[in-house]
């Protein structure tokens, strides 16, 4: 056994928790989660069947916490993992799977298989198993802070255009203000748009917010690609800048997986809970509508629906929050067949986006949302995850479907009311 | 000589513009920051943008070129970001939104298009280190200007 394949099968032991080794001996290979899983529908190929993509998994919890696996092994009459298995579910664990938990929610048992890949992904990336587009971006996560290389500079370069263009400060490090806002890079990156959006909302609304310049990436690559060392290290750093300047929440951007690791995963990564809040920002702004701190003004007339990212709908739960919000701006609004918990993935996260060796498939399965959109027909669509969004408009693009992909944030920003600010629509 | 020393009024004044002046206009802003863009379709897109008498057929070709060229430039999310790169994906999208017909976004072509050039300037700073902020909306203020007094 090499040293490689080794540490591989010592992290897949390490991960076999009681709900993992519950979940494995709960399954009644219904093939349910098949059917839940886009990359299967898309392809009707079993080898994306969602449980059998944990195949290594399975095969050591049973080689080693089985009666009858270990007998077999005892026997020499099972089959071991090894580094070609390894290799072969590579792809399948990183390429086709975006973790979006859809197979979760249909498993007749209660399976959580999302968990289990986010599990498996720790002993993949222990034995070298992980798409190179993961590891550099893990690479540039731990050693400049983003998994884009967005170094402080770059931020700072956006923050300052932005208040030339907006007319209103952007504060960073401001000790004892209420919320430290996070971005992912994407952002920064490709829709620094974003930022200004917030300024404007949060100025009118009255919010007393921060950008941290030593913790402004929501994102965690170490959760991505299975390491959870790496994932905590990135989860303190935002602890840590948030304990610095005393705020009361943190908001996770509009970046689906950042919600999962700073809100749900976080505090047990790093084994202790927050002194703060987490909120996504869709929460934050459905929460200062009721409070009657946001208010718009006219509303966009042309056939709007929502994609909801599955990081912040279904694992997240933010459902009814932009569809509060999207009340206020939406003349037509219509929902996709099974939106909400039971939306269909963009088929890009999970770390897919950055693999692009999972390109070719990732553009394939998007066909499910194509029919998704054919059944409804919409002018645009709008979402609150800027990784969902660009590869919305990429797969559209694929697909010759002309529509735009809009931030919830900005079209609200479009529709401030009462504001006297250039970027505003009024 | 019409004037704008604000990004209010300016808007103000893009917004009154009919669709067609708004993608003369936006092209404008464009060919303004065009040498910030290495793909060659965008120069192509731009001419037929800034053709008062292009034809629908030629608009929507142009249009579906500028969204390609957008979706081939932009920065993936997780690879490594180059920010000259990045500037060139800020013109593809000011180009796409030049062509973009009017109701399609929530804020107008032209508008998107002059903070799109914007941040494709934004990202040359970051490469250069120079600040250059303001520079760019100056000469955006001065290119409506002279269009509205032609």
């Amino acid at each position: 056994m090499s040293a490689t394949l080794e540490r591989g099968i010592h992290a897949f032991k390490e991960v076999i928790d009681a709900p993992v080794a519950s979940f494995f001996s709960s399954c009644v290979r219904c093939g349910l989660c098949a059917h839940a899983c886009l990359f299967y529908t898309e392809t009707e190929e079993p080898k994306y069947t969602p449980i059998y993509k944990l195949e290594p998994l399975r095969r050591v919890w049973r080689e080693e916490y089985s009666f009858w696996g270990r007998l077999t092994k005892a026997l020499g009459l099972s089959k071991p993992v090894t580094d070609d298995m390894l290799t072969e579910w590579e792809t399948l664990v990183y390429d086709s799977c975006t973790m979006c938990g859809r197979c979760s929610m249909v498993c007749p048992v209660g399976n959580d298989i999302a968990y289990m890949v986010r599990k498996m992904r720790e002993g993949m990336a222990a034995s070298g198993h992980a798409p190179a587009g993961l590891i550099g971006a893990t690479q540039r996560a731990v050693t400049i802070g983003s998994p884009m290389g967005v170094k402080l500079p770059a931020l700072q370069a956006q923050i300052r255009h932005t208040e030339q263009d907006i007319g209103l400060p952007i504060p960073v490090d401001e000790v004892g203000a209420e919320y430290l806002l996070l971005l992912s890079s994407m952002e920064i990156m490709n829709f620094p748009e974003f930022i200004g959006a917030i300024a404007k909302i949060f100025n009118q609304a009255g919010v007393s917010w921060t950008i941290s310049s030593e913790a402004f990436e929501a994102t965690n690559s170490g959760i991505q690609i299975g390491v959870s060392d790496i994932a905590a290290e990135l989860v303190e750093r935002i602890v840590s800048a948030a304990e610095k300047l005393k705020v009361k929440s943190v908001i996770s951007p509009e970046c689906g997986h950042a919600y999962m690791a700073i809100r749900w995963e976080g505090p047990n990564l790093i084994g202790r809970p927050y002194s703060f809040k987490v909120v996504h920002i869709l929460e934050l702004l459905d929460d200062l509508r009721e409070q009657g701190r946001l208010k718009t003004t006219g509303k966009e007339t042309q056939r709007l629906t929502y994609h909801d990212p599955c990081q912040i709908s279904r694992r997240g739960g933010v459902v009814k929050q932009p569809r509060n919000l999207l009340n206020m701006l939406a003349e037509d609004f219509v929902e996709m067949p099974e939106s909400g918990t039971m939306n269909w993935c963009c088929g890009a996260g999970g770390g897919v986006s950055s693999n692009e060796r999972a390109d070719e498939l990732r553009l394939k399965v998007f066909n499910r949302k194509k029919q998704q959109l054919d059944a409804i027909h919409p002018d645009a669509i709008i979402s609150a995850c800027s990784n969902c969004r660009i590869h919305l408009e990429d797969g559209l693009e694929e697909y010759g479907m002309d529509m735009p992909v809009l931030s919830l944030t900005e079209t609200i920003a479009e529709h401030l009311a009462g504001s006297e600010q250039p970027g505003s629509k009024e | 000589m019409t004037e704008f020393s604000n990004d209010t009024d300016f808007r103000k004044a893009l917004d009154a513009l009919d669709a067609t002046q708004q993608r003369l206009v936006a092209a404008r802003f464009v060919e303004n920051v065009i040498a910030l863009c290495s793909d060659e379709r965008i120069a192509r897109v731009i001419r037929s943008a800034s053709d008062s008498k292009a034809s629908e057929g030629e608009l929507v070709d142009a249009l579906k070129t500028a969204r390609a060229t957008t979706f081939d430039c932009h920065t993936r999310c997780g690879s490594e970001g180059d920010w000259a790169e990045q500037a060139g994906y800020f013109v593809a999208r000011a180009a796409t939104a030049a062509l973009t017909p009017l109701g399609k976004m929530p804020s107008g072509p032209a508008w998107q298009a002059a903070m799109s050039c914007r941040m494709a300037q934004t990202s040359m700073s970051i490469v250069s280190g120079d600040d250059t902020a303001g520079q760019e909306s100056k000469q955006q203020y001065r290119i409506l200007s002279e269009f509205l007094d032609s």
